[in-house]
């Protein structure tokens, strides 16, 4: 047995891939819910039809999606085991009940009765999400700033879900006076930037080098890049709460994209050094991923400047396209690219890790359809960009259409996960075989 | 009986030939041009031992490539004991890749 691997601390694929196949599913409801609800996105953002959509996106699809792979990725990025997977197990179980139970009750407008119950479930089952990366961290052969950044993303995970909790609980009990809209800004940001973002940036920071095998890059960047993104969010929520100073808020945004700027400086840095010239589809939509999120930093920019000049009336729009860029350009634009680099993997080691060698075994990028894959990145793409023309000129057609398209993306991403999961290794190694002995024949 | 010096280079010849079929998966170039096999060592009897690396330490497909190495000679030389020592020093920088590797990598 070789020593000093970090598989040997790798999770049982049953504890990792339900997450997988929960997040496709909420992928395509996800799909459902924007062709049923296209013509919510030109009312208000905080319209509940919108919160739901959000919440089956960013719980359904990107949370569990997060879930299975940073299971997958501790390991690597810790170097130590899960603390639990037992835990892991059953707080698959209490999110996808609590998933299922929130959007239902966002999608019926139910402020009162059940979000509380709702909002309750969900906490709980965040909370021994954390509670397990916290005492695996505490287990961690690995301390560096890669780890820092899932650390401060768990963190950020905890405050954004207390505040999402309590605006729930305060629709029932009113026991503070403050807007919810302020409450569910601040959710939204740390939530958002703080866990998502952070989230992804830490886990990028080990993954886009090692897809790119890029060695020996400068973890300067990275460490100025996590104190200059922490202080910034932490400055900003801070201001929000006590002071509500533009100005204020204005400097910590801009130390929030500095420090975005100086990740980018260190993905520059590998993609530079990158061994493997030709980007396969999933790399492909990882690179184009961090350039779109550069469109919600513009637009939170000029939100913060709207809100500080006569033409507050494009707010709204301008609040729905930060989402919706943050959520749909950054966030799933890399959760579509990372599922055909890190799925194909562990769906691979399960099927042919005890018999490679001894047969002729596929790569796995032959587990999906590279050509739906490829397909997929256009419909995706056409999506993006029609969405964002529907939202500027106000188009509830092109809008209409523009779901269609990524009703279309969600099938065809489920055909590729499914075809990996139900991806039958006997069958391929007695097919493959055959092909062999008739090549040899003739 | 043990065999000489001769044909203990044959062996470890034809292992370093089979080891050229055992793909990184991710990188999908064989571990011999990859530059990741660093001692073939046969003791003329029938114990074999390979000194290797990943290309990175955090790669979590070592143990799906050392399961290859060993299946891959086992099954030409199914009485010989294979052990795989990983190790990282020196650590794998891409300088170690050959000439053919790096046509097929296109760099």
């Amino acid at each position: 047995m070789a020593k000093n691997l970090h598989t040997d601390n790798a999770p049982s694929i049953s504890t990792v891939k339900p997450h997988f196949l929960f997040a496709a599913i909420g992928f395509l409801v996800l799909g459902i819910l924007m062709v049923l609800s296209s013509q919510h996105f030109f009312g208000i953002y905080y319209d509940h039809h919108l919160l739901a959509i959000t919440h089956t996106a960013v719980l359904g699809w990107l949370m569990m999606l997060i879930f299975g792979s940073l299971y997958q990725l501790i390991p690597v990025i810790f170097d130590a085991a899960l603390y639990s997977e037992k835990l892991a197990k059953f707080t698959f179980w209490l999110t996808a009940f609590s998933i299922i139970f929130l959007v239902y009750t966002f999608w019926i407008g139910d402020y009162t009765i059940l979000l509380p119950y709702a909002a309750t479930f969900m906490y709980l089952s965040l909370f021994f999400f954390i509670f397990n990366i916290m005492m695996s961290y505490k287990n961690a052969r690995i301390k560096n700033f890669k780890s820092l950044f899932i650390l401060a993303a768990v963190f950020w995970l905890l405050m954004a879900e207390t505040e999402g909790l309590l605006t729930a609980l305060n629709f029932k009990y009113h026991f503070y006076s403050a807007s919810h809209l302020s409450h569910l800004h601040t959710h939204a940001i740390m939530g958002l930037v703080g866990f998502f973002v952070m989230m992804i940036f830490g886990v990028g920071t080990t993954l886009i080098p090692m897809f790119l095998i890029s060695h020996r890059l400068n973890d300067k960047l990275l460490k100025i890049s996590f104190y200059l993104l922490n202080s910034g969010l932490a400055g900003l929520v801070l201001t929000k709460y006590f002071l509500d100073y533009f100005y204020l808020e204005l400097i910590f945004w801009l130390v929030i994209m500095s420090g975005v700027f100086y990740y980018f400086r260190y993905i520059n840095e590998s993609y530079k050094h990158r061994m493997k010239k030709t980007l396969d589809v999933g790399m492909k939509y990882t690179m184009l991923a961090l350039v779109f999120l550069s469109a919600p930093i513009i637009i939170s920019l000029l939100l913060i400047f709207l809100s500080d000049t006569g033409l507050k009336q494009y707010g709204e729009i301008i609040i729905l396209l930060f989402g919706l860029s943050m959520i749909f350009g950054f966030f799933t634009t890399i959760a579509l690219g990372q599922t055909y680099k890190t799925l194909p993997f562990i769906i691979w080691l399960e099927k042919y890790q005890k018999l490679v060698g001894k047969y002729h075994t596929p790569l796995p990028r032959e587990l999906y359809s590279e050509k739906v894959a490829g397909i997929q990145f256009y419909f995706y793409m056409s999506f993006l960009l029609l969405t964002l023309f529907a939202l500027i000129f106000q188009l509830p057609v092109l809008m209409q259409v523009a779901t269609v398209l990524f009703l279309i993306v969600t099938i065809l991403y489920n055909y590729n996960v499914w075809l990996m999961f139900f991806h039958n290794s006997d069958k391929y190694i007695k097919e493959r075989e055959n092909e062999i002995l008739s090549e040899k024949k003739s | 009986m043990k065999k000489d010096i001769k044909e203990i280079r044959k062996v470890e010849n034809d292992i370093y030939e089979l080891l050229k079929t055992v793909m990184d998966p991710e990188i999908e170039l064989d571990i011999i041009n990859l530059g990741l096999v660093y001692n073939i060592l046969y003791d003329g009897e029938n114990n074999v031992r390979i000194e290797m690396t990943l290309s990175t330490p955090a790669c979590p497909l070592g143990d799906a490539i050392t399961d290859n190495v060993k299946n891959t000679i086992k099954k030409k030389y199914p009485d010989f004991n294979v052990d795989v020592d990983v190790v990282f020093d020196p650590p794998w920088d891409a300088s170690m890749i050959s000439e053919e590797g790096r046509q097929k990598l296109g760099m």
